[in-house]
């Protein structure tokens, strides 16, 4: 039997970050749950808050452009990105990997290029693409009228054919380095002996990728989704500061509606209720994305 | 190991101690007498270089009484709100006309009347002082207003003369018959007329939509006598203003590419006017200062005249920054001394901004091509007209930005817009 003191230890070892995490993350949290059922703006003291029930989640439901910013938020802007990311990233780590770059002396040159869009902040980011896609003085448009491809240039941000691709172009760039690198890490973790193996059994590159990479990357892919998903979901800066959620409301997103919620119409409660839905919806999606990944894991088993 | 624990306790501590230092306000009196007071304004570093000499003067001729300039950039009223609530926060805090209220209301700043009152405002400052609307409330002063702008129109003299247009246009109607002459005239090299269209939050395209509702008898919102708050303008009157600059796009006076500038300061505006792509604009006096520098830079001559309309009284709008005193500041008095030194005329002397005393004003040797403005001023009025319902103005201002860029882009039609509007302001109005 463990001395008092050797019992207690864990309890003392384990309290400071205890703390921490409660006063960090849970009280922030548990406050949200509470605003989101008060009526106070940014400008007041937390004392004068009023107790409002769930008004603020009922002005959530019938306004009319929720449906359409939820939708945005699910298809455009996540699924549709993770969707590019996942496809890109998985080809870019591959030809990271490959021996030719290796053979060239490039690789070290070429992680370090593919790294760049991560290291510049999102609001520069945004800044940049913002003139890149101007249609009098932006090099884009410049580009496709010099060549001939347009008469005259196209305001990719303004107009509701070209909007969301443009805002995707943006967020794909800035973000796509930490699936590279986060496929990458999986890619070098493979075992050479199973590539060997196939090649043994007379497979080809294709079966090697099918039947040896995916499987081993299989893991690494589950993570990575769920990671770029919950980020990619709760993100307001690309939206916010590439259309503003415009033109009109086109490309309104939950997080944009949140922020002017709490911060435009002065009403922290209401954006404490959309958070607190946002917060659900992901906490939905992640349950049942990985009840199916490990239920797909042990069939496998 | 047994120093551990006092070891770690003092480390703690100490961070504890270092950490809340930190997070504290206005430093206190010194063992020598001298007082530091914290003022904070928002406008951008290279506009307020004659702000910062007139703080330095201040500095050099009240060695007891040392103010600290802060630039917190862009505009963030709610930071100074939750210092403030939280019993920090700067003295005295620069703010913008339409934010005063909401300081006001919590009573984060301090009630100047008994300062008003014992130490007055010098003659030839406190007549004719603008905005006194956009500071008081509930019979009191929360803050003195400070510095008046409001948007002109800004042109260059030589695009219109090449299209054959004499003058400046005078009204709505006038601007764009001038600006699709100016296009057409020179094969769509030079664009009529640029202004931010964006839908986002904050694009200042709103302010063009009210300038051509107030100048065509309309209004967004406006309290009745009972003192309810109600819409002010007809479905047909907000349909007219969208569709207005709506054809403007259509017959190429304004280029596309506008729809997704925000601003008015936006390179693709200030370089268009400067480079001579682009014939008139709107903008507010200090953006207009730091154009017509880079465009005489690029051979290009600059000048304003007012807005279409804009002697008329209350067709466009009064803005502007007031000075606030922070109820937590340990100094009013010598918070109150300083705000009374900003709002003098040695101020304006090296600050490049209006002064918001008519007096001062008149005073304040103004460059020729900076007149649109003067004569301007005192037709302007402020947004006190919509402010006290239970909507912000930057609600309103986002609905109407949200509307107007889905008619720009297509989506809807103008009366749809309108409609929209009108509804959702009804709403907003109810809270």
């Amino acid at each position: 039997m463990a001395s008092p003191r050797i019992g207690q230890r864990p309890y003392a070892l384990t309290t400071p970050a205890l703390i921490v995490i409660a006063v960090l993350f849970l009280v922030p949290s548990v406050y949200n749950v509470v605003l989101a059922f008060q009526k106070l703006t940014p400008y007041e003291p937390v004392g004068d808050a009023v107790w409002v029930g769930l008004k603020n989640f009922a002005s959530i439901f019938t306004d009319p452009e929720i449906g359409s910013a939820a939708f945005n938020t699910a298809f455009w802007l996540t699924a549709v990105t993770v969707a590019i990311r996942l496809g890109l990233g998985l080809g870019l780590a591959l030809l990271l990997q490959s021996p030719v770059l290796q053979r060239w002396r490039l690789r070290g040159v070429a992680r370090t290029l593919v790294l760049v869009p991560w290291m510049v902040p999102p609001v520069v980011a945004v800044a940049c693409w913002k003139w890149i896609f101007d249609a009098d003085t932006g090099v884009l448009n410049q580009f496709l009228v010099d060549t001939g491809l347009l008469s005259e240039g196209v305001p990719f941000l303004a107009q509701t054919s070209t909007v969301w691709w443009s805002v995707i172009t943006i967020i794909v760039w800035r973000e796509l380095p930490f699936v590279v690198v986060v496929l990458m890490a999986g890619l070098q973790s493979i075992p050479k002996e199973q590539y060997e193996a196939a090649a043994m059994d007379s497979a080809g590159r294709w079966q090697s990728f099918v039947h040896v990479t995916l499987p081993n990357l299989r893991p690494v892919i589950i993570v990575v989704v769920l990671m770029t998903v919950i980020q990619t979901f709760n993100n307001f800066v690309y939206v916010w500061l590439s259309t503003g959620g415009g033109p009109g409301t086109y490309t309104q997103v939950l997080a944009t509606q949140l922020y002017s919620a709490a911060f435009v119409a002065n009403s922290l409660g209401e954006g404490a209720a959309i958070g607190i839905v946002m917060t659900a919806l992901m906490a939905v999606f992640a349950l049942v994305y990985l009840r199916v990944t490990n239920e797909r894991e042990g069939g496998r088993a | 190991m047994t120093f551990a624990k006092p070891v770690i306790a003092t480390a703690l501590l100490s961070c504890l101690v270092v950490t809340l230092t930190a997070c504290s306000g206005s430093e206190p009196e010194s063992k020598d007498g001298t007082v530091t007071l914290v003022f904070r304004q928002f406008d951008p570093e290279s506009e307020v270089r004659g702000l910062a000499t007139v703080v330095d003067a201040w500095n050099r001729d009240n060695p007891r009484v040392q103010v600290e300039m802060q630039t917190l950039s862009p505009n963030n009223v709610q930071q100074f709100a939750r210092e403030a609530n939280a019993g920090t926060g700067p003295d005295i805090n620069q703010i913008g006309y339409s934010d005063v209220e909401f300081l006001a209301t919590p009573r984060i700043l301090l009630p100047l009347d008994e300062h008003l009152s014992k130490d007055p405002l010098p003659e030839g400052t406190k007549e004719g002082l603008l905005a006194t609307d956009m500071v008081t409330f509930e019979g009191k002063t929360w803050a003195m207003p400070w510095t008046a702008d409001t948007m002109a129109l800004v042109y260059n003299p030589k695009a219109l003369s090449a299209a054959g247009v004499k003058d400046p246009p005078a009204t709505w109607e006038q601007l764009a018959a001038d600006a699709r002459q100016i296009s057409s005239s020179s094969a769509g090299k030079t664009s009529g007329f640029c202004f931010p269209a964006s839908g986002s939050a904050t694009s200042a395209g709103w302010f063009a939509i009210n300038y051509y509702l107030w100048a065509h008898g309309g209004t967004l919102v406006r309290k009745d006598s009972a003192g309810n708050w109600q819409t002010g303008a007809t479905p047909q009157q907000l349909a007219a203003a969208i569709q207005f600059f709506t054809d403007l796009f259509a017959s190429g006076a304004v280029p596309k590419a506008n729809q997704a500038v925000q601003d008015y300061s936006d390179p693709t505006i200030s370089n268009g006017l400067a480079t001579g792509s682009c014939a008139m604009t709107y903008q507010p006096p200090a953006t207009f200062a730091a154009l017509r520098e880079k465009a005489e830079q690029a051979g290009t001559a600059l000048t304003t005249a007012p807005m279409p309309s804009g002697l008329t009284d209350g067709a466009t709008h009064l803005g502007g920054r007031a000075l606030g005193i922070n109820r937590n500041t340990e100094h009013p008095a010598e918070a109150w001394s300083f705000v009374k030194y900003l709002m003098s005329a040695t101020t304006f002397k090296t600050y490049d901004q209006y002064p918001a005393s008519a007096e001062t004003l008149e005073d304040l040797p103004v460059p020729e091509a900076q007149q649109g403005y003067v004569e301007q001023l005192p037709h302007s009025r402020s947004f006190a007209r919509y402010i006290g319902s239970e909507m912000t103005i930057a609600s309103m201002q986002q609905l109407v930005n949200q509307r107007c860029s889905a008619v720009y882009s297509g989506q809807q039609t103008s009366a749809q817009a309108a409609a929209d509007i009108l509804k959702g302001l009804a709403e907003g109005l109810k809270g």
